[in-house]
């Protein structure tokens, strides 16, 4: 991992696009700006893992997985 | 003209052109471009998020509102901008499903709906405060019948 030390107010380019600003540090938070192209996504990590992981585990059920008869409340 | 997809849980399928949807950024860590919805009947309960470039990915979806009446998607002006969807506009909701053996572990995520609009899908963050990744779809039911 590439590790680069910052003050607020500096900032550090991915690529020729993609923003990373230092907002402001306080205490053990900082704020962070991203400026990145409408293309690229950007997420917290801990709610991408999450996301992934039950995409992943969504994806393993088997074609008679779901009940054809539902209980369905409305 | 039809696709052909090779589905490992359904056998061969045609699926018209415009039945086609573009992902372009796929599904958060799985990937994927091109999908399609496959349903049993117009109303099913759920129905499949299928891959046309994996023949063994596919994950079931649901109408979030069927199980969660009070359900709200909130997306930030400018990522729906960015994905071309409009809260006004005809955009289909859905939520991911994770089956189980019962039907009371199952759940839905719907902090990451998913929405498909003029044949483009995003799958988003809901910023929306009561959104949990693991909501159970039967419990309400359960519930009621107790």
């Amino acid at each position: 991992m590439l590790i680069i030390t910052r003050k607020p107010g500096e900032k550090i380019m991915l690529g020729d696009d993609t923003v990373i600003e230092v907002i402001e540090v306080s205490g053990s938070s900082v704020r962070i700006g991203i400026d990145a192209p409408r293309s690229l996504p950007v997420y917290r990590e801990e709610i991408w893992r999450s996301v992934k992981e039950e995409n992943a585990a969504a994806a393993t059920a088997g074609p008679d997985a779901l009940p054809s008869d539902l209980p369905v409340t409305k | 003209m039809a696709v052909t997809l090779q589905s490992t849980r359904f056998g061969p399928l045609e699926i018209p052109e415009d039945a086609v949807l573009e992902f372009p950024q796929g599904l958060i860590g799985l990937g994927g471009s091109r999908y399609t919805l496959l349903a049993r009947s117009d109303d099913a309960a759920f129905v499949w998020l299928h891959s046309l470039e994996d023949p063994a990915l596919a994950l079931p979806l649901t109408n979030p509102w069927r199980f969660f009446d009070s359900y709200e998607v909130e997306i930030a002006d400018d990522e729906a901008d960015r994905l071309g969807v409009d809260a006004a506009g005809d955009t289909a909701v859905y939520v991911t499903v994770r089956a189980a053996e019962a039907l009371e572990d199952f759940s839905a995520n719907l902090r990451a709906p998913i929405l498909v609009s003029g044949g483009f899908g995003h799958q988003v963050i809901n910023q929306a405060p009561d959104a949990p990744v693991r909501a159970p779809l039967f419990s309400t039911s359960a519930e009621k019948a107790a």
